[in-house]
């Protein structure tokens, strides 16, 4: 009988070599003739570039070139961040890069880029969101532009958008969507219901904050092949990019993801472009590693929010009707927007019977925004489950109840119009119920309190390929092109041992680039395991299969006899008929050999989604002098389908609790009235530390994905995206204020006492 | 512009030469200049310790030090730690407790941890939640990197290595 | 992230020092806990940076009368220093434990950090309500001044060019206790409001602020501290405003003089 892998809590497979500081991680590796770039950004939030004068700085010593926007060759035709790195003729956010200095040394290309001179006309700065979006307003981006670049004299000329066909709303062009979803009369249904709340929730920018900070290495090959090796999410999505942006056929181009420090959302193809242009620039090789300032300026946080929220119930606690209008602050990104993805999580995993949520991307000049570990979730979230506690609290109902009462189940239909697949919520939220901490709420001392809150993410689906490949000595390789970002390696080793029938130990894992891997879409969204997971297990499975006819030829026992058992394939009943892996390898692999190589290729193309529920307890205590807040306990419970290593979910688990954590009392990313970002370090932009976190209790539930391998869900998502309501709602029932705003820091907690007391 | 000159470090035991300028900071002179490249740059404000090294058997921030400070010291880098190819107690500790996600903060992770277990062999978890203030993670949630130096304090106390 | 380029000069007496430190673009660099990261961001950028680093400057000496103190002892030694282990001078260990983490208290030194003066570090109130004397050496001779003369303004103080602290001189107050409370900035560990207490058998108290105002300050002594604080200038931001930033100030004054009276007694 073999022993099952799946459930072990066993290291990560790279464990070794990271505590040794053996993993080289993208800034790390040796390149012969390595030039390093440094970048110049815009001090001015919107404004022409009038002039680069870059005399000064090249005649520094060690510097090689000053590159501006038309020094790229750029092809693609657009001005997001692939086809304009750097800016052409107007700045959109202060801290966009407009220069990049290369040099032989990353000392010599700091020295330049004080020496650069840029000439900028300053145009109007939109900074606020709502006011951006009324008809009339300054355009964040008034330059035309097309392939031909820019339009200068539109600048003047800039006019709004007319009225929507069909919608009643007048808006300025700064909008660059809406969406609308609705379902049922919400209006009338609220107006009889028996509790109503309603309020303006407002979350800032926040950083997605990764320890490594964005560096891309680019080079050509002798025949002119563009390589790029960088820290990103996706080689694929990365690899296309640069095609778009630089026309080049695919072929020409190869990306290779080096080790991650960290993306959480953040990095996808934004450094690449600019590393890619320089070398094709100067036919020599470049790094571009952004210092931290610069990655806090430059890159792409999670967008700020402004949402109007209101929800009704029945006096039994059935939820009615909900209304949303929630606006985007898209700042520079043009190309998508979070606007769908929060005007549909703000009905959180409950059913309504009527909805009417509307959302609005709204470009204003700050960063391009960019994802961040289930983008547009938080935001929801915190809006949502503030009413609801406040809604339990009018009716007099238990605010777990309020929410148990309503949570989906199958085929519910949600605001999407579509069924919800099998999803633990009703099954997380009883869990959390048990908690000592949930029991034990209502006799704290004065000062404390602990909260409640539930939200989901409904994951993500994306066809994948992978290789299993048995070697020469019994061991097996996994190849995907994944980038290994929530420890997805690790699960592929478990997954690829289950299948097949060797211990992990035996198995290594490799992460492929675009030239050498099987496909893989980007990690992200909550599905690698879900969806190359699913690859790895048919491809194992494939490989058995060969193995198994090998074998059965070998024993002369029919293929569905035989078992693997830990390398080693042997008769059901009869261990003493076996042969080892290692042995058939061997007899495939070599001049002459009888058997295929003992190789597996899979698929996967899920359509199914496999959504994840995360519910948390917060308990607090605020110090009503200072009004700080201190997180004394946490608890989160989540729907993981099958936890193939429970220590590497309750990672993912906590590490996305805090996360939470973070928005909830420490993040954000400030601008003042001209769009100067005055947070651009972490003195400024506090992160949580060791010991501002408590120790976080994990409860796993399992509801297995019908679609998943061995029933596991993608889950990296889920885990923040409830934490800052949780902690929102102990406030409230520690001290009785409810803030609307976060980060609820200590000053905005005292200011909200102060008020309450007056 | 001052000259670049030869600095004569020691670093892992060994007797190292790297060539800096007087400005050449220590991390940069063990990643550019000796290819050490465990220690990690994540800030520029002297916060995230990624670049934490032990100076003298002291952990530092070796991006808050200048290359000509470390003359005359030892300095050990998480390269340094394992002996013959066998992990250090607290690299097996981390190993074996989950003590990463990334990595990208785990060299300074345990070279913090070092210095805290050479002088303070019994930690209770508020002390060993102080003592890495200066480590910045942003995947763990800190837990089991807790649970991992708390494992490597007994494992270091009973010499079970 | 790189500092612009500077040389270096490793002094091998105060002499040494103070020759070199008659460029008037040269800085002493001690632990460089305070200075080098001024550096990295570009603020500074001298010419000259001379190490003094090495120099014997960080003895403790604990007498009948007083606490010498090397401009050189390390937070790390101050944290844990046995001979601060007394109700009177428990203000020092503890404020030093709280200062930056493990890594900058094994290097940052008190003199570096007095003579930085950032108006939001947090030692300097804990001089100021000890009493201290800083004792100043030049190549022209050596001068002694009260902590309460020595802190003018952000990054200014008495220091003239080219003189260093190099002891910090605290009377022992017999029976009394003392203590150092602050709260913090979430990001930068600077305190927004820092109030060290010294609270004397006869019923004296001596308590200074630090992280409000252009630089730390002792609180007039015959005055309720809490009326002071309403007359001081209290600087405010957009994180911290100036009303919550008094507020705290006299939330942290209070909680230090609580915690200093509790030592006293306690050292009966």
């Amino acid at each position: 009988m073999t022993e099952s892998v799946i459930g072990v809590s066993r290291p990560r497979v790279d464990a070794p070599d990271k505590v040794t500081g053996a993993t080289r991680y993208a800034a790390d590796g040796h390149v012969h003739g390595l030039l390093h770039a440094r970048l110049l950004l815009s001090p001015e939030a919107h404004a022409l570039i009038r002039r680069v004068d870059r005399d000064a700085a090249l005649a520094m010593p060690g510097v090689v070139a000053v590159l501006t926007a038309d020094d790229l060759p750029i092809a693609g035709a657009g001005s997001d961040r692939t086809t304009e790195p750097l800016a052409r003729n107007e700045v959109v956010f202060a801290g966009q890069p407009v220069a990049l200095v290369v040099a032989e040394s990353e000392a010599a290309a700091e020295d330049a880029v004080e020496a650069v001179v840029v000439e900028y006309e300053p145009l109007p700065a939109v900074v606020d969101v709502e006011d951006a979006m009324l008809p009339g307003r300054a355009l964040a981006r008034v330059v035309e532009e097309n392939a031909g670049g820019g339009d200068l004299e539109s600048v003047h000329a800039a006019t709004d958008k007319g009225q929507d066909e069909g919608e009643d709303e007048q808006l300025s062009d700064n909008v660059l969507d809406k969406v609308h979803r609705s379902n049922g009369d919400a209006a009338a249904q609220l107006e009889t219901s028996d509790a109503v709340v309603s309020g303006t929730f407002r979350t800032p920018w926040v950083y997605q904050a990764y320890i490594e900070p964005q560096v891309a290495t680019a080079w050509l090959e002798p025949n002119g092949n563009l390589v790029v090796s960088t820290s990103t999410q996706g080689t694929f999505v990365t690899q296309r990019e640069l095609a778009r942006a630089f026309d080049l056929p695919l072929e020409r181009i190869r990306v290779v993801a080096e080790p991650l420090g960290g993306a959480f959302g953040g990095k996808f193809a934004l450094v690449e472009p600019l590393a890619a242009g320089a070398t094709l620039a100067l036919g020599r090789p470049v790094r571009v590693v952004f210092t931290r300032t610069d990655d806090f300026q430059a890159t792409n946080p999670a967008s700020a929010q402004v949402s109007h929220l209101k929800v009704g119930a029945r006096k039994d606690g059935t939820l009615t009707a909900i209304t949303a209008r929630m606006i985007v602050d898209r700042g520079s990104n043009a190309g998508w927007g979070v606007e769908g993805i929060t005007s549909l999580l703000v009905a959180g995993p409950y059913r309504w019977e009527a909805h009417d949520l509307r959302g609005y991307g709204v470009q204003t000049n700050r960063f391009t925004f960019g994802a961040y570990r289930g983008p547009g979730a938080p935001t929801a979230a915190f809006a949502l489950e503030t009413l609801l506690d406040e809604l339990a609290v009018e009716l007099g109902l238990d605010p777990l109840e309020l929410r148990l009462k309503n949570a989906v189940v199958e085929d519910d239909i949600g605001v999407s119009g579509n069924p919800f697949p099998r999803m633990g919520a009703v099954e997380v939220l009883e869990r959390i119920r048990e908690h000592p901490l949930w029991q034990s709420r209502e006799s704290l001392p004065d000062g404390e309190g602990v909260g409640f809150a539930a939200g989901y993410w409904p994951g993500g689906n994306e066809p994948a390929a992978a290789v299993c490949r048995v070697n020469q000595d019994g061991t097996m390789t996994v190849v995907t092109s994944a980038v290994d970002m929530s420890g997805v390696n690790t699960g592929f080793a478990t997954i690829a041992a289950e299948a097949f029938g060797l211990s992990p130990d035996q198995i290594r894992v490799v992460s492929a680039d675009t030239t050498t891997g099987p496909y893989s879409g980007a990690s992200g969204g909550s599905k690698v395991t879900y969806t190359v997971g699913a690859a790895v297990l048919r491809a194992a499975e494939a490989a058995r299969e060969k193995l198994l006819a090998a074998a059965s030829e070998e024993l002369e026992i029919a293929a569905a006899d035989l078992e693997v058992v830990d390398g080693v394939v042997r008769a059901v009943g009869s261990p003493d008929h076996s042969i080892t892996v290692a042995e058939i390898s061997g007899k495939a692999l070599r001049f002459g050999g009888r058997y295929e190589p003992i190789e597996g290729h899979g698929g996967s193309a899920q359509t199914r989604g496999a959504p994840s529920v995360a519910a948390h307890l917060a308990h607090v205590r605020v110090d009503r002098e200072t009004g700080e807040t201190t997180l004394l306990a946490h608890v989160i419970a989540q729907d993981v389908g099958r936890a193939l290593n429970p220590a590497l979910v309750e990672g993912q688990m906590r590490g996305g609790a805090t996360q939470g954590i973070g928005w909830a009392l420490y993040e954000e990313l400030v601008h003042d009235e001209s769009g100067q970002l005055l947070t651009s370090s972490f003195l400024d932009y506090a992160i949580p530390l060791a010991d501002r976190v408590p120790d976080i209790d994990t409860l796993i539930v399992e509801v297995p994905a019908p679609d998943g391998p061995f029933g596991a869900k993608g889950i990296g998502e889920a885990p923040v995206i409830a934490a800052a309501p949780a902690i929102a709602n102990a406030v409230a029932a520690a001290v009785g204020i409810r803030l609307r705003e976060l980060p609820m820091s200590a000053p905005r907690v005292w200011a909200a006492l102060e008020d309450a007391r007056a | 512009m001052p000259a670049a000159r030869r600095l004569e470090l020691v670093v892992n035991g060994e007797r190292r030469s790297v060539e800096i300028e007087p400005r050449t900071l220590l991390v940069q002179a063990l990643r550019d200049g000796l290819g050490l490249t465990g220690t990690h740059i994540g800030c520029d404000t002297s916060q995230c310790g990624a670049c934490t090294v032990l100076v003298d058997e002291r952990a530092v921030k070796s991006c808050t030090m200048l290359a000509l400070q470390a003359e005359g010291s030892e300095v050990m880098t998480i390269e340094g730690l394992s002996r013959d190819g066998e992990l250090h107690p607290i690299q097996r500790a981390f190993v074996e407790h989950h003590g990463l996600q990334c990595g990208f903060c785990t060299p300074g992770m345990i070279l913090t941890a070092s210095d805290l277990l050479s002088r303070a062999p019994y930690p209770d978890d508020p002390t060993i939640r102080r003592s890495l203030r200066g480590n910045f993670c942003r995947c763990t949630g800190y837990q089991s990197i807790v649970e991992s130096v708390r494992a490597a304090a007994t494992a270091l106390r009973t010499g079970t290595a | 992230m790189i500092p612009a380029a500077v040389e270096h000069v490793r002094a091998s007496s105060l002499e040494d020092a103070f020759e070199a430190l008659a460029d008037p673009e040269a800085k002493a660099l001690a632990g460089g806990q305070s200075l080098l990261p001024v550096m990295k961001l570009r603020i500074f950028r001298p010419s000259v940076l001379v190490d003094i680093g090495r120099l014997e400057l960080d003895g403790m000496q604990l007498g009948e009368t007083e606490l010498r103190l090397g401009s050189l002892t390390t937070w790390n030694k101050l944290e844990s220093a046995p001979e601060l282990e007394r109700p009177s001078l428990a203000a020092i260990s503890e404020c030093a434990a709280e200062i930056g983490d493990l890594q900058v208290r094994n290097r940052g030194t008190l003199g570096g950090s007095l003579a930085h003066a950032d108006p939001a570090s947090d030692m300097p109130a804990v001089v100021l309500a000890l009493g201290a004397q800083l004792v100043l050496r030049a190549a022209d001779g050596e001068r002694t001044v009260s902590a309460e003369e020595f802190f003018l303004g952000p990054f200014t103080t008495a220091l003239t060019p080219g003189e260093l602290i190099t002891e910090v001189v605290v009377p022992l107050v017999d029976g009394s206790g003392s203590a150092y409370v602050k709260v913090e900035h979430p990001a930068s560990g600077f305190a927004l409001a820092g109030a060290a207490a010294q609270m004397t058998r006869n019923g004296k108290q001596r308590v200074a602020v630090t992280g409000v105002g252009a630089h730390p300050f002792l609180l007039p002594e015959a005055a309720d501290p809490l009326d002071a604080l309403s007359e001081a200038e209290i600087y405010g931001d957009r994180f911290a405003p100036v009303e919550y930033r008094r507020h705290l100030a006299g939330v942290v004054v209070r909680r230090a003089l609580e915690r200093a009276r509790e030592r006293m007694e306690e050292g009966r």
